[in-house]
């Protein structure tokens, strides 16, 4: 099973802090695409996204029990 | 002569040399709001030797309730926030050399502005500024530390030419849509916890601790009792066009500039993005809308009134301000809605 962990206005648009679903062996970019489809997500490409709190790439291959976290870059200041 | 700063000396990681190399140094500061007011006090209390601060706004009433610099009479006044800071910098202490400038920090600006600048705080609203002053940075190797946030939410990362990833590394391109505090609103405890994280890295930048560097990527929600910190060693991309082996500054060149042209014979400042984008329009419109505007849509345009302005917003980015001839104020409002 793996985590994925939602921030800011992620977090509203998916409803939950947190969901538990198996995605090892999937890439990051295949997950933002489900989660977009799940959540009716339109904003996950400039998403950072962060595998066990270490940065990653939408290439990276999600391991079994890994913890991902989506972090929405903001612009406000 | 150190005695304002004894506090700040007393501190050991600073000292009396750290503090003398505070004095030594120029910061720049792009933006002048909720970001801007609280970076710069912060710099001119601990006695750097100079700053210089960029805004291209006058101060609203909207902004007293977090940006600290501000008064009741600056905004009747409407006075510019780079004036109004000035004044009140200046009186809070008259050993830092201050220099304000009303003006859009553009890429043409922000190399005139390179020249003698030790570090540049990020305290903008909107991507494509942030993403000038990374090129900038890179172009003319300056530490710069990011800080956004919105809502409760926040972020900071602390960016050094040669050593870290650089923001186009992490985003490879301008998020588009992304919240601004004029979506999404802001408290002040969210301004203040992206200040601490910025400030702190400014004082280690210019008292030249560089082995005490944050070098993970900090998001944090206050509300929502959630803080985390990213590793960003895998980030740096060595193809990146900003920072990489072949670099080209992508973000100083013309093309990917906001284009702001007045319509002839209206009252009214056309605004297109460098990039075709795809708004959703009907989110954009409920947030607004949530907000207090009017808004008014159909699926090709959004319609949307603010006290004193009206405009137009297409799904390709492109937008009409109408009731203003002025080019910087019109793509500030426009930077304000949609980031």
């Amino acid at each position: 099973m793996n985590k994925i962990m939602f921030f800011a206005h992620l977090r509203e648009a998916v409803g939950e802090e947190s969901i538990s679903i198996d995605v090892a062996g999937r890439s990051v970019a295949e997950l933002k695409e489900l989660l977009a489809n799940q959540y009716q997500l339109n904003q996950l490409d400039t998403v950072m996204t962060a595998i066990n709190e270490e940065f990653a790439t939408n290439e990276e291959i999600i391991q079994q029990g890994d913890i991902i976290a989506f972090i929405p870059p903001v612009s406000g200041g | 002569m150190f005695e304002r700063y004894s506090r700040q000396i007393l501190f050991t990681p600073i000292g009396q040399t750290g503090q003398e190399k505070l004095s030594s140094k120029h910061v720049l500061i792009i933006g002048a709001g909720a970001l801007g007011s609280s970076n710069a006090e912060t710099m001119v209390r601990s006695g750097v030797g100079k700053v210089t601060i960029v805004d291209r706004d006058y101060v609203e009433f909207s902004n007293l309730q977090r940006q600290q610099l501000y008064t009741e009479d600056d905004v009747r006044e409407k006075l510019p926030k780079a004036v109004a800071a000035e004044q009140r910098l200046r009186a809070i202490n008259s050993e830092v050399e201050i220099r304000a400038i009303v003006g859009d920090a553009t890429p043409d600006m922000l190399e005139d502005l390179a020249k003698d600048i030790d570090l540049i705080m990020d305290s903008t609203d909107n991507f494509e500024t942030r993403m000038a002053i990374n090129d900038i940075s890179q172009k003319f190797k300056i530490p710069w530390v990011y800080g956004a946030c919105v809502g409760s939410y926040g972020m900071s990362f602390t960016i050094i030419p040669g050593k870290t990833p650089c923001l186009n590394c992490l985003l490879k391109r301008i998020p588009i849509q992304g919240m601004t505090c004029d979506t999404g609103g802001i408290i002040a405890p969210a301004v203040q916890m992206a200040i601490a994280h910025q400030t702190v890295e400014a004082l280690k930048i210019l008292v030249e601790d560089w082995d005490s560097i944050r070098d993970t990527f900090v998001s944090f929600d206050l509300w929502r009792n959630q803080y985390t910190s990213m590793k960003m060693s895998k980030a740096k991309d060595e193809g990146c066009l900003s920072c990489g082996k072949e670099r080209t500054y992508p973000y100083l060149s013309k093309e990917n500039m906001t284009k702001t042209t007045v319509l002839c014979g209206r009252d009214t400042v056309q605004i297109r993005p460098p990039h075709k984008q795809v708004i959703v329009l009907n989110e954009l419109g409920n947030q607004l809308m949530a907000l207090g505007y009017k808004v008014k849509g159909n699926p090709y345009l959004l319609s949307v009134e603010t006290e004193e302005h009206r405009l137009v917003i297409f799904q390709d980015g492109r937008a009409l301000i109408h009731g203003t001839k002025d080019l910087t104020h019109a793509k500030s409002i426009y930077q304000r809605l949609l980031g």
